[in-house]
């Protein structure tokens, strides 16, 4: 079979980002490549917030799974002495574990009550690593975390925290898997029943969807990445503290979804690069930054009430408009076109 | 038919008006070399927004007008060259990571000779990151001290233990004062603080007749105050309580009719208090930290240049800021150019070791040792004398300045036992 000119587009669009990916540690300076590192890692925790988002619940406790993959990969390799490799997956599983706990009493709510429950759950969690010194190390947290090494036969073992070229590379596997993984689901019979209980949860109970077990799968998979994605930033900061997963973070999870959209997967890697990019371009308004960075947030949702994944879309329509001397569209509010939809249940 | 309201057009006309104007501004701040003048660049690595903005932007303003002064009398003297100075400053949102990425951008791209933070949870993987360089760093709190921070100094502010000087004052000179009730916030702030109020009340024969922690969280200090005042203290401990706090706590003994003497570490924008209490209610307040305008700093011991004048300064650039840590940036700042005058050079290897040399050093409220091995395994926070600063006629007033290690070498176990306790 033929292969359609857009595959050929899309791959080949693909296939020059991992380049540029990969080349993009050899090009910048030291310190832009930390701010890479930890803008993978976000895309991890952006991503999986989004997948979350797909069963129609909008989580306030999404970032302190993070920190519960953290502190759980902290302890482990410092308390229990697992290396690196080991303790961040048992860690994940861990969060998973804690994810399937809390969708007991959480999934009995909806909608905006299950955003204060899920707030209200991570809270306890994270006040829980303030509170009790040992073993979280209370306000301070948990310091001198080991960092991930690679036993080599000739050059002796390498600590990858050291080297952030070797960290970036890490992350990016990690980053790299996390959206084939979410990709797929999400094109599976069990993504298309996520969509199905997000736009009409009755009707799809009505046909014998198990929806607590759908969302609950949501909840424990988005949350196990969210952990990996918590024991790879501690192990390259080598320290994990409360602050670093307090409702602050979650906002800012928030706004690189909403403003990267959520239609599709790459909505939220948008969101994350793009807001990423500019929060360092403002670097040098100090004091001012927030204002900037807040009416970039409110222009971009005035703009492109559809996220930034929306905006090839509108330019395309701009163009044709002016092609075919016609105004373009006035409002993004009304139906997205028949693409922009989820895929039909039995697509 | 007229439009009316607010079209999308007119919005982002307006607001890109304002961004401009803005930024216009903010990027007019700092000091920009001219020709072929030599600059050195310090680094301001701290919080200059969120939360904890109020402890290091303050102090981020403070450092400007300092170079300001610095530049303006002609410079740093380093052998025959006269070196310009320029501080950069990196907002770290008081998060980790971003500390961490501020931390490599001014040691590796700006290229500073000295990093100037707040410290906290914030500060671990900063350090190390400096250690590694070899960069000369500082805190403000020198519970970031360990003894692999070879080159992250304390040589402004010893929190909590400078607190003993005000209660060993208070029990010298306020004798029939016999009980106190102290409340702390349940934080890494509150706790180290209570355990050095507990040592120095002890110390001083004063009996502790309440002491409760409340969360972080509270909006209502009515409850703790009462609770408090149910005890008779002679004396309410508001330890190391946030501004916010201090300010609700003092509210709250004013509107309970508290009466007796109030001790607290910080007591900053004390104005707004005593618009919401009484000069009355607050004369006799004993806290930590001076107003520079103070005379007694104009002592021949205070090594600051012009300290009047750096206050009057700043309030007409900055009215209503000055707070606790406004002056503890420059103050180590000022430290920094005595030592790299003296090393004869700007890097920060050179100034490390003028500054320790001998064991003492230059600290603002006078020559200090250099110590600390007994309390955080290595002797990098400056420690010698504070002022105990009195509310008088609703001025802040110096009114002695006491020796900490002095203190120390005669109730230092207490200290030790009571943070062994609060654990």
């Amino acid at each position: 079979m033929r292969r359609s000119s857009r595959f050929w587009a899309t791959s080949g669009g693909l296939a020059a980002l991992l380049a540029l990916l990969c080349a993009l540690p050899f090009l910048v300076a030291l310190y832009r490549l930390d701010i890479l590192i930890f803008m993978l890692i976000n895309v991890i925790l952006a991503v999986s917030y989004r997948f979350l988002t797909l069963a129609g619940e909008y989580s306030l406790g999404h970032v302190v799974m993070m920190g519960v993959g953290a502190y759980g990969s902290a302890l482990a390799t410092k308390e229990a002495g697992f290396p690196v490799w080991v303790a961040a997956p048992l860690a994940a599983a861990f969060t998973g574990l804690i994810a399937f706990v809390l969708a007991f009493p959480l999934f009995r709510m909806k909608g905006f009550y299950f955003l204060i429950g899920s707030f209200a759950a991570g809270e306890a969690i994270r006040l829980s690593w303030n509170r009790f010194r040992d073993p979280f190390g209370g306000p301070g947290g948990i310091s001198f975390i080991p960092s991930p090494e690679i036993p080599l036969p000739v050059l002796g073992t390498v600590d990858l925290s050291a080297d952030p070229r070797a960290y970036y590379f890490l992350c990016l596997a990690v980053v790299i898997a996390t959206i084939v993984i979410f990709y797929r689901l999400e094109r599976s019979r069990f993504g298309l029943t996520l969509h199905a209980i997000h736009w009409k949860d009755v009707l799809a109970e009505s046909v014998g969807v198990h929806i607590w077990w759908y969302k609950t799968f949501a909840l424990v998979l988005a949350s196990a990445f969210a952990g990996l994605a918590g024991a790879l930033l501690g192990h390259y900061l080598g320290t994990v503290n409360p602050v670093q997963f307090n409702l602050h973070i979650m906002l800012f999870v928030l706004v690189w979804v909403i403003v990267g959209g959520t239609r599709t997967i790459a909505g939220p890697i948008l969101g994350v690069a793009v807001l990423t990019i500019v929060d360092q371009g403002l670097r040098g308004l100090d004091e001012w930054r927030p204002l900037f960075y807040g009416a970039i947030l409110i222009l971009t949702v005035m703009f492109l009430p559809h996220g930034l994944e929306s905006l090839p879309r509108r330019a395309a329509e701009w163009w044709q408009a002016i092609r075919s001397r016609r105004r373009p569209p006035v409002s993004e509010d009304e139906e997205p076109p028949e693409s922009d939809r989820p895929p039909p249940r039995d697509a | 038919m007229a439009k009316k309201g607010f079209t999308r057009r007119q919005f982002t006309g307006t607001a890109a008006a304002a961004a401009g104007a803005v930024a216009a501004s903010s990027f007019g701040a700092p000091y920009v070399a001219r020709g072929a003048e030599k600059v050195v660049k310090l680094g301001f690595l701290g919080p200059l927004t969120g939360e904890v903005a109020g402890w290091a932007l303050p102090g981020r303003n403070a450092c400007l007008i300092w170079a300001d002064q610095v530049n303006a009398a002609g410079g740093i003297k380093i052998g025959d060259d006269n070196y310009m100075v320029e501080i950069v400053s990196y907002d770290n949102e008081y998060l980790t990571d971003k500390s961490l990425i501020g931390a490599k951008k001014l040691v590796l791209e700006d290229e500073v000779k000295l990093v100037l933070m707040l410290g906290g949870t914030d500060a671990p993987a900063a350090v190390q990151f400096f250690t590694k360089q070899k960069m000369l760093s500082t805190t403000l709190l020198p519970s970031d001290l360990t003894p692999d921070t070879l080159y992250h100094l304390a040589p402004a502010e010893v929190h909590p233990l400078y607190n003993v000087t005000g209660v060993e004052w208070l029990a010298e000179n306020r004798p029939e004062l016999k009980t106190a009730a102290i409340c702390a916030q349940d934080d890494e702030l509150g706790w180290p603080s209570v355990a050095t109020y507990l040592a120095a009340f002890e110390a001083a024969g004063i009996d502790v007749v309440y002491n409760k922690y409340f969360d972080i969280a509270t909006t209502d200090f009515a409850p703790v105050v009462t609770a408090m005042l149910a005890e008779n203290p002679d004396i309410v401990c508001l330890d190391t309580a946030y501004p916010d706090f201090v300010n609700l706590l003092c509210e709250q003994l004013f509107l309970q009719d508290y009466k007796g003497q109030i001790i607290s570490c910080t007591l900053d924008f004390y104005g707004r208090i005593i618009e919401k209490t009484s000069t009355e209610f607050l004369e006799g307040l004993i806290f930590q930290f001076p107003d520079f305008d103070d005379p007694a700093m104009n002592e021949p011991h205070i090594n600051f240049e012009n300290p009047n004048e750096f206050f009057v300064n700043y309030n007409e650039r900055f009215p209503d800021a000055w707070s606790a840590v406004t002056w503890e940036y420059p103050a180590i700042a000022e430290m920094w150019r005595l030592a790299a005058e003296k090393a004869g050079s700007v890097e920060p290897m050179d100034v490390f070791a003028a500054l320790k040399e001998g064991g003492r050093g230059p600290h603002v409220f006078g020559d200090a040792d250099w110590w600390g091995e007994e309390l955080w395994g290595i002797d990098n926070a400056l420690v010698g004398n504070w002022p105990v600063v009195q509310i008088q006629n609703g001025k802040a007033t110096i009114v002695e300045y006491r020796n900490i290690i002095d203190w120390w070498n005669k109730h230092g176990e207490l200290l030790k036992k009571h943070t062994a306790e609060q654990g």
